[in-house]
């Protein structure tokens, strides 16, 4: 690393200073003892990295004073790094604080006019959750936001969420510090080692002007398909040095694979001349996508299908072309993100980037194509996909259509559309009062049936701008039935990886997104689910998060449960036994006071049906007001 | 950690079938859980097990994880349906028919219950306690929250 002496505020350097002048100040001896250690050299056990000393531990502890006289910095490079992050549109970083990246934590609070805007910093209680809200934010927004992690420990400890984000394919900046001069156990060579097999790109720089392009070029590679966190590591003395005359060099944005010319042509030609065309919608990057889809759906009046009930950015589940339409011999169907259609265009597989980052083959030989997270065509005569990014093309099939459509055609593909529009209108009027008499089976019967839960909670939002941030297959799934899925994030879908702990930071995540644009979240946390970090609901309330949190508190890891006791079955014993391990009894958890302890309102346990929707009420209300709410109620198992 | 194996998945999907036939779900739901009221009438077959007796057992051997608490929702409800809960002899040899091949064929995902870990008298104190259970589902008609959800899907979309 190039550095001046001159300027530079070394560890060693600060520690040495931090044991003069706090000797001068303090004459008790134990401080003066453990300053005196921080010049010795940790001795290094056998195969392993050397212990903290106890200057380092009191460093740790903050039982060091500063010196009384410090050189001053007043152009740090951490302010470029931050000005950087700014210039790239980033709202949040969210972390909680670590040594290695003190001083990017000052600069990310400090620096700027206002400072601690753009981004603003979010305190998290455990890396795991910093990752996750950058997971659900992503999900909900379309683009990353920061999570800033500590050396070598904090990346452990968000390793969980990060391989989530990664399976789910979610963009996240993430950023973590690294401090060579100080504890060898919180430095690293190749930090980004331990968890490479499930990020997409990362880099450790080694001057200033590194990086920042580094950090540039990571936040290209996230938001580029396959979307995935990225990781770059940034050495404590590059973020406390003088930047000197170095600046934030300038941003290129990502560029894109679309379609060709031809095949734009091909597939508008398709769409234009076809008497029943459908296209299939999966999951695109960014709401601009969704707007670029409906936009090409009706200029073409062809009937669409989505995956909004599953997962966030794609097509308007009640939009009057989505659905089978008036006739369902389709002769062309257009896969966006949805393999299987005549003409699919699909992004990149992470398995491409996952050979060569994944030596140890840690799962990702199973990862398909775009189409695994999205819809299926469903088109007769599907051919292979073309890999490229379809919102990044919709513009040019776009264009291509505009022109290539007459006024004879117009006119028919309104007919057709009104065609689509009634019978999408039938069988959703039919579809939704099929469900719904289905979902009164076990209305009155205690404690409350999942399907209650969900049918209560529609009426209460269906007319606000809501975001379902959490996964609903463990709860029943009942919003795919009753609920209008129309925004791009109206439901951000499930873990990625089926790693728990998901729930409430993924749903603190949304909610980041969500303040501030008169949206609320809706969070049905499940209960083993909210135990691995519940912390983060200090974090809902600190920030003023709009979350509506519900727990479908069935008192267990219920799907290991029913596991278990398959597994006894098979055997032919104990299935009396399959709780021991995978149910939360003895005692029972009370959520309501887990939440007050972290400073959140809330109620519960509520187990009478009939007190569900007044709680619901009141919970709908609070977070209207921007106050997190949250209410444990005690549900049937699913 | 949760496992998504395929034959995990399979597990989850297809858990137990005491209650047949499973009911189709919507055309455009596709997932949702639970499977809707059923109209059978309740068995009128003999009972000898103790139902007080059954309720605890009816809790401790798992059968609340895929019926529900009340046999109404889950995977498999069966209030309504009743299927191979008709008699406590068809109920028995249902949970015995595969005690000793895992797993049954045709498939079913229901766990064995051998006599080894569920001894007849359990058994049947367990059925005793299911033929208590009634539907605790009011007429569409009376159920206000229902009603708006569909009144509400029949405003045009834009």
């Amino acid at each position: 690393m190039a550095k001046s002496q001159k300027t530079s505020v070394g560890r060693r350097g600060f520690l040495k200073n931090a044991a003069a002048g706090a000797a001068a100040l303090v004459t008790t001896t134990p401080l003066v003892e453990a300053q005196g250690q921080s010049t010795a050299t940790g001795a290094a056990p056998a195969g392993g990295a050397p212990a903290p000393t106890q200057a380092q531990l009191a460093r740790e502890a903050g039982n060091v004073r500063p010196p009384l006289a410090v050189r001053s910095i007043t152009r740090p490079g951490s302010d470029l790094m931050v000005q950087t992050i700014r210039d790239l549109g980033i709202e949040f970083v969210a972390a909680n604080p670590g040594s290695s990246f003190e001083g990017l934590q000052e600069s990310f609070i400090n620096y700027g006019n206002p400072p601690n805007q753009m981004p603003e910093f979010i305190t998290a209680l455990h890396e795991e959750s910093a990752v996750t809200m950058a997971h659900g934010y992503a999900k909900a927004e379309g683009k990353p936001m920061v999570a800033l992690l500590h050396g070598t420990i904090g990346i452990q400890h968000g390793a969980m969420a990060i391989y989530n984000a990664y399976h789910d394919r979610v963009p996240i900046l993430m950023i973590a510090g690294n401090d060579p001069d100080f504890i060898a156990a919180h430095t690293a060579h190749d930090m980004a080692g331990m968890v490479r097999s499930f990020t997409k790109w990362d880099a450790q720089p080694k001057t200033l002007d590194e990086a920042l392009r580094a950090i540039q070029r990571a936040y290209n590679e996230a938001i580029t398909p396959p979307m995935a966190p990225t990781l770059v590591v940034l050495d404590s003395e590059l973020q406390k040095d003088n930047a000197g005359s170095a600046t934030v060099p300038p941003y290129k944005p990502p560029q894109f694979v679309t379609v060709d010319a031809a095949h734009a042509k091909e597939i508008a030609k398709g769409l234009v001349e076809a008497q029943n065309p459908r296209i299939a919608v999966g999951r695109l990057r960014t709401p601009e996508g969704v707007k670029r889809a409906v936009e090409l759906a009706e200029l073409v009046g062809a009937s669409t299908s989505t995956a909004a009930a599953n997962g966030p950015m794609s097509f308007p589940q009640r939009h009057p072309l989505c659905g089978p339409g008036a006739d369902t011999a389709y002769d062309y169907t257009l896969g966006l993100e949805a393999a299987g259609a005549q003409a699919s265009i699909t992004g990149p597989a992470l398995a491409k980037i996952a050979a060569p980052r994944d030596p140890g083959n840690i799962g990702f030989g199973g990862l398909g194509g775009g189409g695994g997270r999205g819809g299926r065509g469903g088109g007769a005569n599907a051919a292979a996909p073309i890999e490229a990014d379809a919102e990044a093309s919709l513009p040019l099939i776009i264009e291509e259509v505009k022109r290539q459509l007459t006024a004879d055609q117009k006119t028919r593909i309104q007919e057709r559309a009104a065609k689509h529009a009634r019978a999408n209108h039938e069988a959703r009027v039919a579809a939704i009062t099929q469900a719904a008499e289905s979902k009164r089976a076990g209305w009155n019967g205690v404690p409350i049936s999942t399907a209650r839960l969900y049918s209560e909670l529609w009426p209460l939002i269906m007319n606000e701008d809501w975001c379902l941030s959490s996964p609903s297959g463990f709860s029943g799934g009942h919003n795919v039935q009753l609920w209008d899925h129309n925004k791009p994030y109206s439901c951000l879908g499930g873990q990625g990886a089926g790693g728990m702990g998901y729930g409430a930071p993924a749903s603190v995540g949304a909610a980041l997104a969500a303040r501030g644009r008169n949206r609320i979240v809706v969070n049905i946390q499940c209960d083993g689910d909210l135990n691995y970090a519940p912390g983060v609901l200090w974090t809902a309330v600190h920030h003023k998060l709009p979350v509506l949190t519900v727990m479908h508190n069935n008192r267990a890891w219920h799907q290991e449960f029913m596991f278990v006791e398959y597994m006894a079955g098979v055997r032919g014993r104990g299935e009396d036994r399959a709780y021991i391990g995978s149910t939360l009894r003895d005692p029972y958890i009370d959520y309501a006071k887990m939440a007050a302890g972290y400073g959140m309102a809330g109620e519960g346990p509520i187990t009478d049906p009939s007190k569900l929707s007044a709680a619901l009420k009141r919970g709908v209300t609070a977070v209207k007001r921007g106050d997190p709410y949250l209410i444990d109620v005690i549900t049937q198992p699913r | 950690m949760k496992k998504q194996s395929n034959s995990h998945w399979f597990v989850v999907v297809a858990l137990v079938a005491l209650a047949l036939p499973v009911t189709t779900l919507n055309a455009q739901g596709g997932r949702g859980g639970g499977g809707g009221v059923g109209n059978n009438p309740a068995p009128t077959s003999p009972v000898t097990g103790n139902a007080a007796n059954g309720k605890p057992l009816y809790f401790s051997y798992g059968c609340y994880a895929c019926h529900g608490y009340n046999g109404e929702t889950g995977a498999r409800p069966f209030v309504g349906r009743w299927g191979n809960l008709a008699t406590e002899d068809g109920f028995i040899r249902f949970l015995r028919g595969r005690a000793n091949v895992a797993p049954i064929t045709p498939s079913t995902s229901m766990p064995n219950f051998g006599e080894g870990s569920l001894p007849d008298k359990q058994a049947k104190d367990i059925y005793a306690y299911i033929r208590t259970f009634k539907s605790s589902a009011p007429e569409l008609k009376d159920i206000p929250t229902l009603n708006t959800i569909i009144d509400a899907s029949k405003q045009e979309k834009k």
